[in-house]
Formats: C-alpha cells, structure tokens, sequence
C-alpha cells in the first residue's frame, strides 16, 4: 500500500525532499543538542493510534513506535523533523520548534475515498484513478457477531450484491449473486427446485478461490465439503472489496463472470509484537415454530371436521375404528407431545480467536488462531472451524520482497440425516400428531431416531500456501512471481442405526481430495512524463493445475449398529461407490494485460485484455477473450472547480467490458463415449446417448457497460456513488430436451440470454464527525431488471420447465420479454361464496369441474383460463416473479465516548414467494384419520358458510381434498410478496478506558453486546421470507435461520 | 532512455509470450482419464470396429426386448393360436390378440403385460440412436481416421450405410412413415416423411456405397454377422419390394430392380443353399445361406432374452428345459394353415419331423399338422446347448435375409413383371429342390405369383416375414391369404402399423401418430 504511495507522489516528495535537506543543512550547524520529547499521535477523534511509527533523519530512519494508548517518548535533536506513519492514515510531517519538549499529533484517516486504493489485475491502485464499479468493506464492519460464513455479514452493505440467507444451516452458504442473475438452470423439484448457483469469484489474498468448490452436486447437495468462504475466519480480514463491472472484473477472466470478491487479511504492523483475543459467546434460537393444536384440542378438531364433513355414515363410524380417535383414555393415544420442540433447540456457543503479529515495513509477520463452534438449532447439527493463518513480509530494501503465507484449517459439519440445507426428515417428523407419544427409552420412530442419532461426520480440511517474490529491476519496472498450492481434503462418514432404518444399520463414506496449483507471473510498469502524463502497465499470466476425485462407499446394511465399519463386507448389501463422476484433471493457462494512462489524474483511461485457454474447451480453439474500456474524469480536478471547497471529489465513470466464459466440456462439444453392448465377439464402444455433441457450443458472453458518477462533498460529510449498468449474458447453457428422433437425451444448447440493468446507490452521511459524539449513517439500495431475451428457436418464446414432482406441479415458465423466472400456475381468483357462483358451461349445462367433481361453494376459483369450463392442465398461466428487484441496506453508526453503536439492516423487495410452508400447514387438514398433527386455522381469512367471502377455501371438508384439490400447491393463492426490511445486527460495544486497562495488564479492553436476525419486518405469512429458496419457494423442510445473541470480548495485549 | 526501457519491456513481453504460446497448447492438452471424449476416439481401426460393434448391439438390444421380430413379422394376421394345455396360456394369449390385430389389448393386456411389455416396440428411439450412431460413424470415417486405407474405409462407409438403411427399413415395416435424415448430431426435430421417400432415399443411399463392400466378408466369422454386398443388395431388393406394393405407379421398376439385383447376387456364386440335412448349421448362423442375421452365440456369452427368439414359443422338451415347464410348446400354427401351406398329398421335405431332417414334430410327434396340444417347430430346434435344468433357447441365430428369402423375392419380382415366368418357376425350382419337393408344374401369371407367395411362406415359416409378405402384397386384404384380414379402409388407414409411443410428440412439434392406433384401433 505504502509503496504505491511512493510511487505516485514520488515527484512531489522528491521535491519536499531537497527543500528539507536544504534545511536540514541551514539547521544542521546551529542545532545539535538532544532533547526528550514525549508525544502523542491520536486519529481523528482524539484517540490514541497504537503502533504508529515515528520517523526522522535523512534518510528517514525508524526511531520508536507508539504505545497502546498513542503515546511515545524519544531522544531527538531539538528542531529536527518527524515524519509520523501509521497504516491507514495520512503520513504526517512535522518540525520541531525550538524548546519544544511535547507534540500531540492528529493524523487524517485516509479512507477518503481520493485516498483509497482499491485492487485490480492483482495490483493495488489508487481508487482516484479507477474506471470500474468496485465498492471496499473494511473488516471492522464483518466483526462482533460470529458467523461461520462471513459473507452474510456482507448482506445490505454493497449496492448490487445479492445475499439472502437463506438457510441457516450451521456451515452453509446462503446465495450470492452480483447485479442479477446469470444462470437459467434449475435443478430438482417442487419445494427443492433452486437455481443453479453463479458465484462470484473469490480472491483472498491474491489467490483465487472457488466458493462452490464444495458444491459440484448442485445446490441441495453440498457434498462433505465446506466452502473455502466458510473457512475464513472473520476477525483476520482487513478489508473486503467487491468488484462489480466488467471493466473491474475483466483482468480475472473468465472466472470472473459472475464478478469479483476481493478479501485481504491483516498484516502484521507493531514493532512490539501484539497479541489480540476475541472471544464470542452466543445463543442461537430457533425462531418461531409452527402453532399446532396439542392433546385434546387435537382430538376435538379431527372429530368434529369428520363429523361436519362425513360423506356417510361409514366415515362417522370409521372413527370408531380409529383407536387414536377413540380410544382417548389408551395411555398411548392420550399425549400432547411437542413434536418440534424434540427437534428444535437453543443452543451455546463460542468462539475464541488469537491473533499474534509484529514487524515493521522491513519484515513483519502474524498468526491468527481461531476457533469457532456452532451447534444448530436442529438438534444434532453443527459446525467446528479450527483454522490457522500465518504470514510474513520480508522486504529488505526498495527492490526486493518477499511475502509467504501459509493457511490451515479444518471444518467439521453435523448435518444429521438431512443435506444440509435440507431437513425434510426432521420437518415431517415435526408434524407428527401430538397424541402420540414422545420418543422415550422404550420406544421411539425410526424418523425420529433417524434425525436424533444419525452419526453424521463432515471433515474439510483445508491448506493453503502461497508464496511471492517480486522484484524491482528499474525504476517503475517490476516483476513478481506467485505460487500458490491449495489441498482440500474431504471426508464425510454418516451411519444410520438399525432402529432408523427398518433394523439393518446404513453405512455411507465420502471420501475426497481437491487441489489446485497455482501460478502467477506479472510485469508493471510505471512511468510519468513530464509531470502531467502517467502510465501504468500491468501483464501477467496465470496457470492453473487442478484435480479432483471423490470416492464414496455404501452399505446398506451392517450386521449391527456395533459394526460401522470397515466398509464392504458383503457384496450383497453394498450399494455401489467408487469414484465418483465429478473426477477433474483440468488445467488453464491466461495471459492479461492493462494499461491505463491519466493525464493530470483528471482524465483516465483503462485498457485490458485477456486470454482464457482451458483444457476443457479442446485444443482446436481453446482461448476465450476478455477485452475491457474504461474511462473516467474527475472533474473536481477542472480548474473551473479547484476553488469548490465544499467538492471534495467528483467523478463520472464509464466502462465497457466483456467476459467470456467457456462453459463447455469436452463432453459437450465431442461427446462422451462408453464401453457398451457386445456383438460377434468383440466389445462395442459407442457414444452415450445422454447428451447430444454439440461443436458448435459458445462460451457464454456477459457483455457489461457501467456508468458511474462519485461525488464527495463539504469535507467527507456526503458521499454518494451512483451506477448504472446495462449487463447482457449471451449464449447461455440451457439443456434442451430433444424429440426421441434425435436418439439422444438432452441438447446443450446455448441460444438463451438475458439482459440485466439497473442502478444501485449508496449514499453517506457523517454529520458528526468529531468530537464525543459522531454519527454517521449510510444507505444503499439497488434495482436489478432481468429480462429474458433469447430461447431456442423451438420454443417460440417460452418455454416450460415442468415440475416433475406430482405433489407440487410447481411449474417455471421462461417466457422471452418477461422477467426470467416466472412461475406457471393456475391462477387463483377467490374462493366460491355460493353454489350459485360456479359457473356453468352453457352448452353441456354442467357446472365448472375438475377430475370429474364440480366445483362447490368453499372451493376455490381457479381462473379458467382456455373456458372449457374444466380445469385440467391447460389452465396454467404465467405469474409473479421469483427474484428480488430490489435489494439493499441501511447502516447507523453512532459513537458516543467510549461508546459505540452500530446498527445494520438490508431490505429486499418486489419479489414472489410461494408460501409452500402455509400450503403444507393447511394440507395437514386433508386426512383427519391419519397421525399428523392439525394447526389452528381461525386466524386465516378462510370460508366457513355459504356467504362469506374469503381468501382461503374451506379446510376442514377433508371428502374435496382429493378431487378438487382446494389447497393444490399449482395455484397463485401461495404467491406472496416477499419483501421484507431485516435488522441484521445491533452492536454495542465499550472500550475501556486505557489506564484502566493498562491498570488490568492488558493494551485494551473491548467488550460489546450484538444480536443478528433481530427482526424481520415483512407482510408475508410464512415464517421468513428470506428463508426460502434462491427460487423463491418457502420449502417447510428447510432448515430455519436463527436468532443470534451475542456477548464479545477483545483485549490486547 | 524511455524508449530503451519500453523496448525492453516489450521485448520481455514477446519473449514471454512466444515462450508461453508454444508450450501452452501442450500444457492443456489433457486427456481425459476419467472418460472417453469424441475427440479422443475415432483414431485407429480399432476404434471404428469397436463403434461399429456397438451399433449392432445396440440394433439387436432393440430385437431382444422381447418377441419382437413374432409380433411384428409373424403372428398379426391370425394363423399362430395359443396352446390350452400349456400352463402359461394366459399370458400366451396375447398371441391371439396380435392374431385380431387387436395391438392396444396386445400391448395392455393385464394377463400378459409384464412378461411382454409389448409398449417398447412402440417406442422408436433406439432405432434413432443406431441412426445417430452411424451418421456419426460415417462423418468421421468421411473426415479420415488414422491407419484407415481407403478401401477400409469405403468399405466400413458401406458397412454403416447398411446398418442406417436397415434401420429405417426395419421402422418402415413397423411403423410406416417415420423421420429420415442422415446428417451426424441432428438435434432439431423433424416430421414424419413418406415412407415410399425415405425408402427411395435408403435405396440410392445404399447403392452408391455398396460396391465399396465384398460380396460376402471373406472372415468366416463376420460371414452373415456382418454386413456384406449381399446384404446391402438384399436390403435394397427388400426396400424396392415393399416400395412396389406402396407406389403402384413405379412397381414395375421397383420390380425390374429387384430382379435385377437378384440375378446379380445369384451370379455372384457368393451364397448357395445349404441341404437340408445341414440345417442346423443355417440356424446356427454364419453359413453359407445367411446374407445378414444377428449372430448369437453363448460361446460369446451373448445374452438373449429367453422370450425374444420367434422359435422360442413353438418349442418344448427336449428343446427347451426344463422338461416340467415345457411338456408343451406355447404357440402352435393351426391345423388349418399348416395344411393349406404343405398340402398332404405332395412330397415335401420340410414337412418331415426333425430326425428326418424336417421342420416340424420329433419322434415324439408335434407334426406339422398335429395342431393344438402336440405341434412344435423343430425348424430352429437345433444347437441345443447343455443347460441341465435351467431355462436356455437353443444357441440359433436371429436369420434376418436368408438366401432363399432373395431368392423367392427375385422369383416374384421376375413373376411381377410378367414375361419372365419361366426364369421365375426355376428360381422357384431351386429353393424346392432343396427342401425335396417337387417343382412348380402350374401356370404363370397369377396363379405363379400365389405359388411364389405360399412358396414364401412355407420356406419363411418363423423367420418374421409373413406378415410384412402379406402387407406390401395387399394380400392382407383377403380371407384367402390372411385368417384375420384387413378390409381396405383398415389397409388405408394403416392398421397394418403399430402405434407410436407419444413420447414421440415431445419437443416435436411437427410429429404425428399412427392415426389409426389414436383414433380406435378398429
């Protein structure tokens, strides 16, 4: 960071630098005598800056760095010149008055935003001069709640970036997407459909990463594997950056498609070495569960729903016949057990992290030790992270440096017997009817056993090195060399018990291995002429090594629940394994260049270029090519606008981009082929038929164009960034289904785009800024349209993904012009008041009908939409919109003394959720005689006499469940708006005074108090409409978010 | 000195990049070891034979779903009945459905649904996908395949040309029209075209490539089992045929063809009938007389379903195991049929029970007129093998163009055309001579053509072609020829077919059905 600073105010320090030497020379002769002089060097708000070095002499030389508390005490000539430096603020210069024994010295943070630099291509550039849409997080705002996955602290604090945590499954990610989406694949079904996920690429510490390396199943089955995201420990991040335009985005490649999160750990800076605890203690609960009607009530309701609704007398005496109707004095039917209360829990955790660094500018170094548990709210789930960072800085003189890292670390997940994301088992099981017993010693369900007592055991282990020299041969020239090798190694082990798995115990292991080698190779340049001219050229290559194999084994049944291993005794019961499809031995190579030329740093111009070859795209054509423009004038540096006191900057942006992204295998484009069938003697080796070849398979072109506008103004009080973008993803993957004429299954065709734009702006207000009380408060929101704009000719302009899951039918329609992913329903208009309401077809004189029942007075209407007066399969029609438009947050910061306040929320709008969570609660009510339980409906706007006009048909006439299907899961009545407004987290924190801290032992003393997933404010029914898919189903087996509380300490030794 | 440094630079760049270029092809150049992609195959002969043996299997695995070639080719126009006394008639019965060319019930009937699953000869898509194969076979042989001469490979060009035809005809005698197209990778959907066209198509098709192919493949292995000139020459003699019967206009060159192409086989001396006492050898497969069959043989460990073989149901012990399962055979032809085929009064050696060379009965009787409780078909009663108790088909061969099939079809191509009796009645001498009956003493025109006709059927017996005899004829019209007939509106409409899957209309929007199985079927 410093070095760039050199490099660009080289000139003007180089000028300071021979008028101060001239003075050194006029003072040299009169002064020599030493004096003490003690000091001060505080920030802004007249707090200490701890570390903060103290420079003087000619050539500058390290004299002594400030305490914990910002004070220093040295030997100096007297009038000498002291230049005070400290990582985040401005390098402060001062001299010496005669006699003076005593300096307080205030420095000015530099993250104004002239002053930041943001990163591109690997190197770190001055943001004044940048042309894309990035936005920087520091890392004090993703500490002081403890997450396993820091991204979702990320939530409503970057315009444009999409989170939704939409699961809280101890370990797992939610969905992260930058500027809409960008992928038209579903996988599953019903309330398990998702969209496959397009995350944006991961650079942590100039190593790329994959986020979904865990994930190659899709996204309801993580695999063993943690995401790397998760592995991170949140107190070691320095700074989080978010790249969002093509012209920001286009030096990484390919990879890049779907954006950029830039991380930077903490770097070792205090002469004396420094060691930092933090320790988290939270309660995690489960948020608010189903209501569900206990013991008797139950009872009562079945009764009187099959007494009301009994088509005959059998079904009147059938609950004669139904001894857990009947038989209400039977000590085994006479229970009101809380179902879900035996699955859900609340749970104590903690988190301990030590951080231990040291150095200076010439060599540093620091470890950070974390260790993080997290028991789910889902009784036997959970997440460990163990995980060890270590760095060192070795930079001996202006040419040379030296950097190595080294990260290990450990995840260990409990997923039960659910997926993770999923907890279908535990979600049936929590609707058990409450008359049943309990699970208890003697007795117990096997669904029940199954969610308690499955051994479930997830084990990532990760390691990471990296190491990088770089070089100065010239001045302005450079050359530098990473190499990073990555090694994850997985293993999952879950054993069934017999009781669980109708008496044969199940045996499943996973075993698998990823790594990654990883080159990288860069030349920069630097050069100014004559003072107004500047130039900037970056290239670099990149390779990549990469393998994967995973393994697994299944057994399906061990002699006993004493047995669990080893594996494959019996061939019998062995289901099968090996290795598994997903093996990848892939390699890539990419050459990149960029230059950028400003003049003046007013007007800026960026240029670059790169070359993507992967050995998956063949050899015939293996590069795919990424081309970037970006300009931008900042125009507060106009003559016209110096004298503008109250403009501290300003600036208009435009870039255009594209990144190309080769999406193809060489199976898809030659096709796979496989030993099959045997004839005349010989083995037959023939294509499979699966996927058609397709050589004519582009790479999917997202081609953006951002148009930014920054504005600083009246001393950092008001800060607002505004962007637009145009975002168009061309030829993209869609698998289409061919005519059984083709022989072959699935075409992977590549005539689908979409176009995304829209605008996002942050905007910040410190009307505070010194003194004990600041404030600041800052809001950020963005607008993304997505609209379909090309499918395969065939389909002229829609096409139907139907759902293959008959309890759901949940159809998605892509319909070219409209919103991407859209649902295809039927279309729900009320519930009939009266008989006389149904229409009837005037030609057969029967009224509306469907699976040859007509429609009543408390059935729903459901539009007809082909007026055949017959509601069948031809009556689905397009509707809602299951991605947000809106997304953002809110931020308050307030500071009073030693007190701070910090308030964060993020808002999504203008989204359809289906409410499958209510559809399931209601359909409870189809069979009175089975063993689920019932809810209570009476706070439901529902039919319950001829007359009423209601929302919700009649629930309780079980005889119309079949037939006319009242509470069908295919209709718009589940469709809800899923806004909501969150509070993600609350932070008060207290720093204790120095001296009492230093009266402790200790540098300082931290302590705060913070809660996440306060409160949602919403108008939607369902328990929570962020806990719904990334296709805006609210499936009830999903595993819930919840509530966290929060008590944190840092001292600093 | 800028400029000095910027050269430099840029220099180091080039070098960089030259460096990098050269080797970077290399460095991904990754083989997968995983998988077997396209472009990794197709790159020696071995390849080729390998792909090539997948598309046979794949063709016979659509044969072996069940009995296949019985129900399309046999039993639908009424003359094979269902044992009483065999203890699985209920599920036999669906033999009398075919027989009442009753096809929905055949396909659905509860009885014996599960054991026949009929629906899967419904379904075209394996077909497709031996077309697909061989498009591809014959793109990449076309683009050049290393260590391939030229004559290999205009040899294989004919070889897969023959299985693509094959496979169209094949569909066209079950189906009627169907989609045609040659291109490698076709994905797009097309419509069902004229089956008269596509077979037209198939026939130049063929022609063009098959000259490149020896009369009959000199490898005794591949004899038969592998596509010859002879092969390719009875396909099109077969296409021309069934066009004759389609395409009234142009029968007499579709004629003129076959019985052109028929002498140029006769001539070719590449094929000869075998004596009936080497029967055994002819079902056994590769002989001499089999011009193209799907060879089977347990010595290969070829696994063929047990109800797949046409023989299968017209035997029982000692010709099928195990003896208690099989006092009786299931099917039997009637008593009626039998007689009208092999008159009592003259000599013919088929006729005799299979110790005496024949094909039908044993000494235990089951002769060919002993009708309901005894018959049994010892023509492919051969090549028994030693299966102790368990239930194995004789290790016979699926006979698809048997010389003597060619034979008949140049005899009535010759008939057809009317000046050419006398060339047709010794072509017709020969196939009878080697059964030891004796030849045809009648008259020419029309009375010659029925005598081809029940030549055919006699010689074809349980070789699938009766029925597709029958239907190009149009003698499926008439109670004389046919138990259960077709009246002419059925013949019209296309009741001879059979119904298609709907799967076919998905993703097809240009695909229509057999609308005689959509309408009812009546």
């Amino acid at each position: 960071m410093n070095n760039d600073h050199h490099k660009f105010y080289s000139m003007r320090h180089f000028i300071i630098a021979i008028v101060l030497m001239c003075c050194f020379k006029a003072t040299f002769v009169h002064a020599q005598t030493k004096i003490k002089l003690s000091g001060k060097v505080t920030d802004q708000t007249n707090l200490g800056i701890p570390g903060a070095t103290v420079f003087s002499g000619s050539p500058l030389k390290s004299l002594t760095a400030t305490n914990g508390s910002g004070e220093f005490v040295i030997m100096i000539e007297s009038e000498a010149e002291l230049v005070f430096k400290s990582i985040g603020f401005m390098e402060y210069r001062v001299k010496l008055k005669p006699g003076q024994t005593t300096i307080l010295v205030r420095l000015k943070d530099n993250s104004k935003e002239m002053d930041e630099v943001v990163v591109r291509g690997y190197v770190t550039r001055s943001k004044q001069l940048s042309t894309g849409a990035s936005t920087t997080i520091s890392g004090d705002k993703v500490q002081d709640v403890p997450v396993s996955n820091i991204e979702q602290l990320l939530q409503g604090k970057v315009p444009g970036l999409n989170i939704q945590v939409n699961t809280g499954a101890p370990g797992f990610r939610g969905t992260t997407t930058i500027r809409g989406i960008s992928s038209l694949s579903v996988t599953g079904s019903g309330s398990e459909s998702f969209l496959q996920p397009t995350s944006p690429l991961y650079v942590i510490d100039g190593v790329p990463l994959d986020a979904d390396q865990a994930s190659q199943f899709g996204f309801q089955q993580q695999g063993p594997g943690v995401s790397p995201v998760s592995m991170i420990p949140q107190e070691d991040i320095a700074s989080i950056e978010i790249l969002k335009d093509a012209q920001a985005t286009s030096l990484y490649g390919s990879r890049a498609a779907y954006g950029v999160i830039i991380i930077t750990t903490k770097r070792g800076n205090s002469p004396t070495p420094r060691i930092r605890y933090t320790l988290n203690s939270f309660m995690q609960k489960p948020p608010k569960l189903r209501e569900t009607l206990g013991g008797n009530l139950e009872r009562q309701l079945k009764i009187r729903q099959i007494i009301e609704n009994a088509k005959s007398q059998g079904d009147i005496d059938r609950i004669g016949s139904t001894p857990f109707l009947a038989d209400s004095l039977n000590a085994y039917y006479n229970n009101s057990t809380n179902w879900q209360d035996i699955f859900y829990r609340t749970t104590f955790n903690q988190t301990h992290n030590l951080a231990i660094d040291g150095g200076d500018q010439k060599f540093n170094y620091k470890t950070n030790l974390n260790y993080y548990k997290e028991n789910g709210v889902i009784r036997n789930t959970g997440f460990d992270r163990y995980s060890l960072t270590m760095r060192m800085e070795y930079k001996p003189n202006e040419k040379f440096s030296f950097v190595g890292s080294v990260f290990g670390g450990i995840g260990k997940t409990n997923k039960g017997e659910g997926l993770g994301l999923l907890q279908t088992g535990v979600a049936n099981n929590g609707m058990a009817s409450s008359l049943l017993p309990g699970p208890s010693f003697f007795q117990s369900t096997s669904g029940v056993v199954s969610a308690l007592k499955t051994k479930n055991d997830n084990n990532a282990r990760n390691l990471r090195t990296n190491v990088e020299a770089a070089y100065m041969f010239l001045e302005g020239l450079r050359a530098s060399t990473n190499l990073s090798y990555n090694f994850d190694s997985n293993t999952e082990d879950t054993f069934t018990p017999a009781a669980a798995n109708g008496q044969f115990a199940k045996v499943y292991a996973f075993n698998g291995r990823s790594d990654r080698l990883y080159n990288r190779s860069a030349v920069t340049y630097s050069k100014s002429f004559g003072e107004k001219h500047n130039l900037f050229i970056n290239a670099f290559n990149e390779i990549y090594v990469e393998g994967k194999q995973n393994s697994i084994t299944r057994q399906e049944r061990t002699p006993n629940d004493q047995f669990q291993g080893p594996l494959g005794y019996d061939a019998y019961y062995s289901r099968g394994g090996g290795i598994l499809t997903d093996y990848r031995n892939f390699r890539s190579a990419s050459f990149a260049g960029a230059a950028s030329y400003d003049y003046m740093k007013k007007y800026v111009v960026d240029l670059s270029y790169r070359l993507d070859g992967t050995s998956g795209s063949g050899t015939e054509n293996p590069y795919s090519k990424n081309p970037a423009v970006g300009l931008r004038w900042n125009f507060k540096q106009e003559d016209f606008l110096s004298k503008a006191d109250w403009l501290d900057m300003g600036a208009i942006r435009l870039s255009w981009g594209m990144n190309i992204n080769p999406n193809s295998s060489l199976v898809d484009i030659y096709g796979r082929y496989n030993i099959n069938g045997n004839y005349n003697g010989l083995q037959g080796i023939g294509i499979d038929y699966g996927l058609i070849p397709n050589p004519n398979l582009k790479p999917t072109t997202t081609t953006q164009y951002n148009l930014g506008f920054d504005i600083g103004l009246f001393k950092n009080t008001i800060e607002l960034t505004y962007d637009t973008y145009y975002k168009s993803v061309k030829n993209m993957v869609l698998d289409r289904y061919l005519s059984n004429i083709a022989g072959f299954g699935v075409l992977k065709s590549n005539d689908a785009s979409i176009v995304n734009y829209g605008h996002e702006i942050s905007l910040t207000v410190r009307p505070l800024k010194n003194g004990p009380l600041t404030l600041s408060f800052s809001v950020n929101g963005a607008i993304n349209n997505d609209v379909l704009t090309q499918l395969p000719d065939e389909y002229n302009g829609q096409m139907i993904r139907w759902d293959s899951n008959q309890d759901y039918l949940q159809h998605i329609v892509y319909r070219v012009g409209s919103n991407t992913l859209s649902n295809y329903l039927r279309v729900n208009q009320g519930v009939y008041s009266n008989n006389r309401n149904v229409p009837v077809d005037p030609v057969t004189g029967l009224p509306y009908q469907t699976g040859g029942r007509f429609f009543e007075a408390g059935d729903p209407i459901f539009k007809d939409v082909n007026g055949d007066y017959i509601l069948d399969e031809r009556d689905y029609e397009i509707t809602g919109n299951s991605q947000p438009i809106f997304t953002g947050g809110l931020s308050t910061n307030i500071g009073y003394k030693n007190f701070r306040l910090d308030v964060y929320a993020s808002f999504t709008a203008k989204r359809t959720i289906l409410n499958n969570a209510l559809a399931d609660r209601l359909r409870l009510m189809k069979d009175p005689f089975g063993d689920r339980a019932v809810v209570p409906l009476t706070d439901l706007d529902m039919w319950m006499k001829p007359g009423d006009v209601a929302k919700y048909p009649y629930a309780y006439n079980y005889t119309r469940f079949g037939a006319i299907q009242p509470y069908r899961l295919d209709q718009s009545l589940w469709e809800e708006d899923g806004s909501y407004l969150k509070i993600n987290t609350v932070t008060l924190s207290y720093m204790f005074d120095k001296k009492l801290a230093r009266r402790l032992g200790v540098q300082s003393i931290r302590v705060y108090v913070s809660g996440e997933n306060l409160h949602t404010f919403t108008r939607y029914t369902g328990p929570n409409p962020e806990n719904v898919t990334n296709m805006g189903r609210d499936a009830s087996g999903g595993y819930p978010v919840p509530r966290k509380y929060n008590l944190g300490l840092n001292v600093e030794f | 000195m800028k400029t000095q440094i910027s050269h430099q630079t840029r220099l180091l760049c080039l070098v960089i990049l030259v460096l990098c270029g050269t080797a970077c092809k290399k460095f991904l150049n990754v083989v997968p070891k995983d998988q077997l992609t396209g472009n990794n195959y197709f790159k020696s002969k071995e390849d080729v034979e390998s792909n090539i043996t997948s598309l046979y299997s794949k063709f016979f695995e659509k044969i072996n779903q069940t009995q296949v070639m019985g129900a399309v080719g046999e039993y639908r126009s009424g003359e094979v009945m269902v044992n009483p006394l065999h203890f699985k008639v209920n599920e036999g019965r669906i033999v009398e459905a075919l027989g009442r060319n009753d096809l929905h019930n055949a396909i659905d009937g509860n009885a014996w649904r599960d054991r026949y699953h009929l629906w899967d000869i419904t379904n075209w898509t394996t077909y497709y996908q031996v077309i697909q194969g061989t498009n591809i076979l014959i793109s990449k042989l076309e683009e050049g395949i290393p260590g391939l001469g030229e004559a290999e490979k205009q040899q294989y060009i004919g070889e897969a040309t023959f299985i693509r035809c094959f496979t169209y005809f094949w569909m066209v005698r079950i189906f009627g029209d169907v989609a045609y197209y040659t291109n490698p990778y076709q994905a797009n959907p097309l419509g069902r075209e004229n089956m008269v066209s596509v077979l037209n198509k198939c026939i130049s098709d063929m022609k063009s490539k098959m000259n490149s192919m020896p009369w009959t493949n000199s490898d005794p292995s591949k004899k038969g089992s592998r596509a010859s000139r002879g092969a390719a020459v009875a396909l099109i003699m077969h296409m021309n045929m069934w066009n004759a019967g389609f395409d009234p206009a142009k029968k007499n060159a579709y004629y003129a063809e076959t019985a052109a192409l028929g002498e140029e086989l006769m001539k070719s001396n590449a094929y000869s009938l075998l004596p009936l006492k080497n029967w055994d050898l002819v079902v056994k497969g590769r002989s001499a007389e089999s011009l193209f069959e799907f060879y089977r043989s347990i010595n290969y460990g070829d696994n063929v379903n047990i109800d797949a073989p046409i023989a299968a149901p017209f035997l029982r012990w000692p010709f099928r195991n195990p003896r208690y399962d099989n006092q009786v055979s299931l099917f039997y032809y009637t008593t009626e049929y039998m007689s009208k085929l092999f008159p009592e009064d003259l000599p013919d050696k088929r006729k005799e029970p299979i110790e005496n060379d024949g094909w039908f009965g044993d000494q235990y009787g089951g002769g060919v007129y002993s009708g309901d409780d005894k018959f049994v078909m010892t023509k492919f009663a051969h090549n028994i093998p030693a299966s102790e108790n368990s239930a194995v088909n004789p290790d016979n061969t699926f006979l698809i163009f048997r010389y003597a099939d060619l034979m008949l079809l140049r005899a009535e191509a010759l008939a057809e055309l009317g000046n050419k009796d006398a060339e047709a009645i010794s072509i017709v001498g020969l196939v009878r001579a080697r059964a030891q009956a004796g030849p045809y003493d009648g008259a020419g025109g029309d009375e010659l053509k029925d005598f081809i006709f029940m030549e055919r059927s006699r010689e074809l017996i349980g070789e699938g072609q009766h029925y597709f005899d029958l239907v190009r004829t149009g003698r499926i019209m008439s109670s004389k020829w046919a138990r259960h007939p077709l009246n002419r509106d059925q013949f019209n409409r296309r009741a001879w077919t059979w119904p298609i899957d709907h799967a076919a209309t998905n993703n097809n929007p240009y695909m229509s059905l057999n609308d005689y199985w959509e309408s009812s079927g009546l």
